[in-house]
């Protein structure tokens, strides 16, 4: 860009709006579309009821991700903490509501899309641990008295998001938090002992569990136990990528998928019909996509010069890799079925509005690189 | 917390100082974990491409595909089919047939309205403007209607329209629908079995080979129906959650009935929810109550802790710590063993099973398999919950079917141990051959089992159960019920009522049990719903139908021969004799 940067530069609007980076914008539409043309297929070659709405939805998701991506990265510094807190709110909102009686209810309708705090709060703990550690000195980060709010922040929402429960999305917030905290610094030795404990606590903890309680892990860990759910789901998906080969069936001729052997294939499983259809090439240059966003976002975030930008940037790209990754390998067998979607391309509108807000973010980061932000405009006094 | 933070991280200073010495560690360890992450990311894309090839360039192999079996079965190897499932007498329970299921490829028709003419010729109830739009669509695969008969299949093939085709499935039908759903059980679309008999014998069933290798059950579609019948009619009367009932030959061990409600059509599981679809005859297990009494007075007199004669003063409740254990309608007065049973007397049991003593119940209950898991054949079977520690309290509470939980399955068994002449007993679901007597060792002593019989027929005869009575068919039995643990203690609105009877008591052949799950008292019951009131009707009625099914014959009730073999002196005062 030919915009010389300095701590207090202003852009207008129309500054910021080319400062854009339309690589990644060209790579967001260009796995979209993938998405739309396999919503297409899913439905036997028909616009409804699938890809017209997944379009609206990008549609007006690319709007929200632009707004956001113009909007000054210390602004999103200065509401970290409200949004997050925000967000917390919802969690419990959705939980208070949901044992006043009106049924498992994880939603809140917003008209058009529903949200489910528990997706929002991916962005917002990420927003909220990368202000936190901006205003850490490294000296500071060493302090196991500091970690205690991060540590907080993370387990605060994983155990509002167990108890719906989603052992999968309590997963991916820790594992995007504690991602977050090994980049800002904190030191090896405290993830060796914290997991080492977690590790010793196991068998204590699974003395107390009932029965029925160990079923249900059993299950989890092993949903071939559970021949009619997941682990059907499994087998038809091995057999649907293995039905591809090399150059797939064409648009439109999946079988395997057509002939509904394969459930949920417009959500979770898409990537399976997406791969028996355009075969081992398909498959090999969407992941292509998938990898070249996430380098651009890798770079984004190395770019930039607050340590607030830096991190926020990872974190999001360390969520949207984790997304990309545990869905691909579900769908493939290496990974227990977690009901993850596959991003940009999967039916559904909260993981929608999640990722561009994200990019968003993401955006923002770029835009804003070269702004420095003092150490101090992260404290709360 | 931010106090702190404020003071001892002292004054700001700008992040870009210069980079020396530690200063200069920092940033290299702080790249170090920058590519650490990166490197994590490109390993993670690297195994999901080669998986991708592995798995795209070696399709699994041998995993079972319903592709392939489709393909199988359009090919019309009968052999590969399924074996069937039928009841004892060869009612077929469960059958698989190939089926022609007819689809359209739209975007081959031409005249959508000309040939939806046609179609309807043959298939008159579909609905035309459905039809039409479906076959307009210009879409590549469109079900136009599943399992055609032969005639139909026939007809459709003869339009000699090439935008149609057939798909030859392997249908799963139940001709039975509901009749026996929890026990033959379904399968999943692959036509593996996933519940009941077609999940335990999966294998054998779907193992080609020649006709002949049918699963024989030890049921009988009569006695099932009957006991389904009647079960469903007391549900609807008392308004009642659920049901079970069980009939079971006491000498054979087979179960010829095994009933649970609400049940589901197997033909359509999905449609079902799991309460439907949950099997409380096997795998529910409950507090049955007071039914465990004729276990304690079995086990009291079997150990000899009391006499027949022998009874226990029943005038005030029994204290046993913060517990105080009372009769629901006591005479309040001393009650002879038999008594205990006849009236049901909670502080009687209690008494009896403390004189036995815990370590002793818990081995009685033990032989008589009500402390673990039943063992039949089904995979549905639910384990009984005992008490964590098996104390003064828990012993007197047992004794009355509190504080303990089992399957009704489970407890028609026990029942048939004391009324089969006190031996042991494999109950099955699978045909044994005519007139096997399965019993096993001696359980408790003959004159124990003698004394048990005749005191069950006085439950009826002069107790609890009147309304079990079935005119000359000798019925005893026990009533049991029980109130339902819920939050924070028990439910007195919320019951369990159970009966347990047998007939003919003279010579015991039969257990018929019935239970309801939460039933309400009626004006005609005097809003009660006690298990006499409501599940002892139930094995009478089932018992007057079934009797002449089983061949079992109606006797007089002054017949010399029944009445030496149902005789029984019961003391009611300490000291009195009196003959009922």
């Amino acid at each position: 860009m030919s915009f010389s940067r300095q701590d207090d530069i202003r852009l207008s609007l129309g500054q910021r709006l080319l400062a854009v980076n339309w690589g990644l914008f060209l790579l967001i539409v260009a796995v979209a579309s993938v998405g739309f043309a396999m919503l297409y297929s899913a439905a036997g070659g028909s616009y409804e009821p699938w890809a017209i709405r997944q379009m609206i939805r990008f549609a007006g998701g690319v709007v929200l991700m632009l707004t956001v991506a113009v909007v000054d990265l210390r602004v999103w510094m200065r509401y970290a903490y409200v949004l997050y807190g925000l967000s917390l709110l919802l969690l419990v909102g959705v939980e208070v509501a949901g044992t006043v009686g009106m049924g498992a209810q994880r939603w809140i309708n917003l008209g058009i899309i529903q949200l489910q705090p528990s997706e929002l709060t991916k962005i917002t703990l990420i927003l909220a641990l990368a202000r936190y550690f901006h205003g850490l000195s490294y000296a500071d980060v060493g302090r196991i008295p500091r970690l205690i709010p991060p540590l907080l922040m993370i387990g605060v929402p994983m155990a509002l998001v167990l108890r719906q429960p989603d052992l999968g999305t309590a997963l991916l917030l820790a594992i995007g938090g504690v991602t977050i905290c090994f980049l800002a610094g904190v030191r090896v030795w405290k993830f060796a002992l914290a997991g080492g404990s977690i590790l010793a606590a196991l068998p204590v903890a699974w003395s107390y569990l009932e029965d029925y309680q160990k079923q249900r892990i059993y299950t989890f860990l092993d949903p071939e136990r559970d021949p009619l759910g997941a682990g059907y789901h499994i087998t038809q998906s091995k057999i649907a990528l293995g039905s591809g080969g090399i150059f797939g069936k064409g648009f439109l001729q999946g079988t395997q998928s057509h002939l509904n052997f394969l459930p949920e294939m417009q959500t979770d499983f898409i990537f399976t019909m997406y791969a028996e259809e355009f075969g081992l090439f398909g498959g090999l240059a969407l992941l292509g996509l998938y990898f070249l966003i996430l380098a651009y976002g890798y770079f984004i975030a190395l770019r930039c010069r607050s340590q607030f930008g830096r991190l926020l940037g990872l974190g999001i790209v360390t969520t949207f890799f984790l997304f990309v990754f545990i869905n691909v390998a579900m769908v493939m067998g290496l990974v227990p079925v977690v009901g993850v979607p596959l991003p940009l391309i999967s039916y559904g509108g909260t993981s929608m509005l999640t990722l561009m807000i994200g990019f968003g973010l993401l955006m923002s980061v770029s835009i804003f690189r070269d702004v420095q932000i003092p150490v101090t405009a992260a404290r709360l006094f | 917390m931010s106090m702190a933070l404020n003071t001892s991280s002292g004054p700001a200073f700008p992040r870009h100082v210069k980079i020396t010495g530690e200063g200069k560690r920092l940033v290299d360890e702080g790249r170090g974990r920058l590519v650490l992450i990166a490197m994590v990311f490109a390993a993670a894309f690297s195994v999901l491409a080669v998986r991708l090839i592995y798995l795209t360039l070696f399709p699994a192999g041998g995993e079972p595909s319903i592709a392939r079996s489709v393909i199988k079965s359009g090919a019309g190897v009968a052999s590969t089919a399924r074996a069937a499932i039928r009841d004892r007498n060869g009612v077929l329970l469960a059958v698989s047939l190939p089926t022609a299921s007819l689809f359209a490829k739209p975007y081959m028709v031409g005249d959508a309205e000309g040939l939806a003419d046609r179609i309807l010729r043959i298939l008159p109830r579909l609905d035309r403007e459905r039809l039409v739009r479906k076959l307009s669509s210009g879409r590549r695969f469109v079900w136009i209607r599943r399992s055609l008969t032969p005639e139909q299949h026939q007809a459709l093939n003869a339009l000699g329209e090439p935008a149609l085709d057939f798909k030859i499935e392997e249908r799963r039908i139940y001709p039975q629908g509901r009749l026996a759903a929890h026990l033959v059980g379904y399968t999943d679309v692959d036509g593996r079995g996933i519940a009941g008999i077609e999940a335990q014998f999966n294998d054998v069933l779907a193992r080609p080979g020649d006709a002949g290798r049918d699963i024989v059950l030890s049921l009988d579609a009569r006695i099932q129906h009957a006991l389904r019948d009647e079960l469903s009619r007391a549900m609807a009367i008392f308004r009642a959650k659920g049901a079970a009932g069980v009939v079971l030959d006491v000498r054979s061990g087979e179960f010829l009935a095994l009933v649970s409600l609400p049940d589901f059509d197997p033909n359509r599981a999905g449609d079902f929810s799991a309460d439907a679809r949950f099997n409380r005859a096997t795998l529910g297990v409950f507090e049955l109550g007071s039914v465990f009494k004729a276990f304690t007075a079995a086990m009291a007199l079997d150990y000899g802790v009391v006499g027949v004669n022998g009874g226990y003063d029943a005038t005030r409740p029994l204290k046993i710590s913060r517990f105080s254990i009372r009769d629901e309608h006591g005479k309040g007065r001393w009650l002879s063993v038999p008594e205990i049973v006849i009236y049901s007397s909670n502080i009687g049991a209690a008494k009896m099973a403390l004189d036995v003593g815990g370590d002793r119940q818990r081995q009685f209950l033990d032989r008589f398999g009500l402390t673990k898991k039943l063992k039949v054949e089904l995979p549905e079977i639910g384990r009984p919950l005992l008490p964590r520690r098996w104390g003064m309290t828990e012993t007197a509470t047992i004794a009355f079917g509190h504080g303990i939980s089992v399957s009704p399955a489970q407890l028609a068994a026990a029942f048939a141990r004391v009324v089969n002449g006190g031996f042991d007993l494999k109950p099955t679901l699978l045909r044994r051959k005519a007139d096997t007597d399965a019993r096993g060792e001696r359980l408790i002593s003959a004159r124990t089992a003698d004394l048990m019989r005749r005191i069950l027929r006085k439950v009826v005869t002069n107790g609890t159960a009147g309304f079990a009575d079935a005119p000359g068919y000798r019925v005893g039995g026990k009533t049991g019920t029980a109130d339902k643990a819920g939050r924070g203690g028990y439910n007195r609105e919320a019951i369990i009522s159970t009966f347990a009877g047998a007939f003919p008591m003279d010579d015991p052949r039969y257990v018929v049990l019935a239970m309801l799950d939460e039933p309400r008292g009626i004006p005609e019951t005097n809003n009660l719903a006690q298990a006499g009131w409501t599940a002892a009707p139930v094995v009478g009625r089932v018992i007057t139908r079934i009797a002449p099914l089983l061949g079992v014959a109606p006797k007089p009730a002054d017949d010399p021969r029944v009445f030496r073999a149902l005789k029984l002196k019961v003391k009611t005062k300490e000291k009195k004799l009196e003959t009922f």
